[in-house]
């Protein structure tokens, strides 16, 4: 393992050796150079995980289902199940990525510890698969690569590529804290897409030609080496959520709302993107409301925006989403969508803070939202016991819901014995 | 000179329209912070800070800064805008009413606290001026972008404009992995 591991390395940092070298660990790492990073590993055990537990009796789910706790990883964002199924990696808006391991496969994670703690990460909410193998993780300002990550996740020192280096992604005075949290897939043509949200509530008129041209307010692709990076979606607030059909191989994303006009409007959206370059309408529209502050302002001429799919509850917050493309869930739920509703942040009544389901038509178009799990919301005090943000799939075909708020995994299963 | 008296009383009747903080009425008004910021202060989500136990005048500036377009959030605009002068007072009063202790944790030495920040914020980041917030316990990354939009002059502040203006980036890191790692506590008000 550990020669292999040297082969492999010397391969990627020479293959990866025109990136540019950022400060920190990662020009030791291309290197080959070890560096003294050490682990940290959450306990799975104690108050922590007894606490979590206790929330499982509010949550409501449809019959036959059950929901566990699979993992206490605090911050858990966006999650990306390996290919082989040995390792789930999840991101955070702080500066760690988690690897969690179940090794005795008894549905229960038995080792959460941060992955590649040689690495300064900067808001990595993102990661996502290749189907070979190659663990992307999108940040705030960088894209990063980690060749086999499922193998190598176990030395703090591991093969590393910058996709897109700092500072690259946008231009640096954009930065934010807030709409910083990317995703990224890789599509059906082997590219990798990458959500950008703008920074702003409703972006000032004179940035609009900026954000663009970059992409921010929008999906990008580029190639796995960062060549040939194009914006493949405009009229994006701010997406937190994708996936591709699997039938299809269309790119369906979420989006979240303009705050400030009111409890009810506008609509949360669920996108259907067809092709290339199309406009989903911000920041001139959301959902079909239009956003008071560009009424005067001239629209892109010759494009009509594309109408989201789904209009969902306002200021419930979609985020992470994914085709259920497994088959241990009712024949019902095959081929449909799942999506987190994180829940609201300033709404008078909160709302959110379950799981979504939408089932397609023939012509792939969603039939209408259900819930399918919810119970995170106390609603008689307004507070949240959690608040799912990501949804994925264990290889037995339960899904698995990240959250950032309790800081932990739930995992949810159909057993319709236990009826 | 008497109706220059009854002038200024009316003028000073006018600016007290804004009355007493009032604790109570300000937990009401936190319960719009709490799903950020949590109900004693102490946030839930690494994007926004710690607030319980921040001087009152501290809380109530920033407020008013983001309702008067001084200060610029995404969502802390939207807030502010929507509170009243009074809800303000009453809110800062409430956040301020607790109390925030840090200490240090036990393998890092006095003696590397960040020279340039220790006399406002404190070596373990609870506050030493009206004018300066807490900085103990905050997430590494937010205080990073806060030093950073100072020296950008995305925000702006005095004192803190010139200080992040001499800063580099693994400086910015350092600093706030100090205050990051240091270990916060909030308690509610007896």
């Amino acid at each position: 393992m550990k020669f292999n591991q040297v082969i492999f390395s010397a391969f990627f940092s020479a293959f990866f050796a025109t990136t540019t070298v950022a400060s920190d660990n990662l020009s030791k790492l291309q290197n080959m150079q070890r560096t003294d990073a050490t682990f940290t590993k959450i306990s799975q055990e104690g108050e922590r995980a007894d606490a979590l537990k206790d929330i499982l009796q509010f949550i409501n789910l449809p019959s036959g289902f059950e929901i566990s706790l699979y993992a206490v990883v605090p911050d858990a964002r966006s999650m990306a199940m390996a290919p082989q199924g040995t390792v789930l990696f999840v991101g955070t808006r702080k500066d760690k990525v988690w690897s969690v391991v179940d090794r005795d496969r008894n549905r229960i994670a038995d080792e959460v510890k941060d992955f590649a703690p040689s690495i300064t990460f900067d808001i990595p909410n993102g990661p996502c698969f290749s189907p070979d193998g190659f663990l992307y993780v999108a940040e705030r300002n960088r894209v990063l690569v980690f060749p086999a990550a499922e193998f190598f996740f176990e030395s703090p020192d591991i093969a590393v590529g910058e996709v897109v280096s700092q500072g690259n992604l946008i231009p640096e005075e954009e930065e934010s804290f807030n709409h910083s949290a990317r995703v990224c897939d890789i599509g059906p043509d082997g590219k990798l897409y990458i959500s950008l949200g703008q920074p702003h509530n409703v972006q000032p008129v004179d940035k609009l030609e900026l954000y663009d041209r970059i992409g921010i307010g929008g999906i990008i692709r580029m190639n796995t080496d960062g060549s040939d990076r194009e914006v493949y979606t405009h009229g994006v607030r701010n997406s937190v959520g994708q996936d591709f059909n699997p039938v299809t191989g269309e790119l369906w994303w979420t989006d979240n709302q303009v705050d400030g006009m009111g409890d009810d409007i506008p609509p949360g959206e669920l996108n259907r993107q067809t092709v290339a370059g199309q406009h989903f309408g911000f920041p001139w529209t959301n959902s079909r409301v239009e956003i008071p502050m560009y009424k005067e302002v001239p629209r892109p001429e010759g494009i009509t925006f594309v109408e989201p799919q789904l209009e969902l509850t306002a200021h419930a917050a979609d985020l992470g989403m994914r085709f259920y493309h497994d088959d241990s869930y009712p024949e019902r739920y095959h081929g449909g969508i799942f999506w987190a509703q994180h829940g609201s942040w300033n709404r008078t009544t909160p709302v959110g803070a379950r799981v979504m389901f939408t089932a397609l038509d023939a012509d792939g178009n969603a039939v209408g939202a259900e819930v399918f799990a919810d119970g995170w919301l106390n609603e008689a005090t307004g507070e949240y016991r959690g608040r799912p943000m990501d949804i994925e799939f264990l290889p037995d075909g339960s899904m698995l819901i990240s959250d950032d708020f309790a800081g932990a995994i739930w995992r949810i299963a159909y057993s319709p014995a236990n009826q | 000179m008497k109706l220059m008296y009854l002038l200024g009383g009316l003028m000073l009747a006018g600016y007290l329209e804004v009355g007493a903080a009032d604790l109570t009425t300000g937990r009401l008004v936190a319960g719009m912070c709490q799903t950020c910021h949590g109900i004693n202060g102490f946030a839930p989500i690494p994007i926004a800070p710690h607030i319980g136990g921040e001087p009152q005048s501290y809380i109530k500036n920033q407020l008013m800064a983001y309702k008067n377009s001084e200060r610029d959030h995404e969502m802390m605009t939207i807030i502010a805008t929507s509170l009243s002068i009074q809800q303000i007072e009453d809110v800062a009063a409430w956040y301020a009413s607790h109390t925030a202790t840090a200490r240090l944790p036990s393998e890092v030495s006095e003696a590397d606290a960040p020279s340039a920040c220790i006399s406002c914020h404190g070596v373990e980041g609870i506050s030493l001026v009206e004018d300066a917030p807490n900085l103990a316990g905050e997430v590494n990354i937010y205080l990073a972008t806060q030093l950073k939009a100072f020296r950008s002059g995305k925000r702006q502040h005095e004192i803190m404009t010139d200080i992040a203006a001499e800063l580099s980036d693994d400086e910015i890191r350092d600093i706030a992995n100090w205050y990051a790692n240091t270990l916060l506590k909030i308690e509610r008000p007896q």
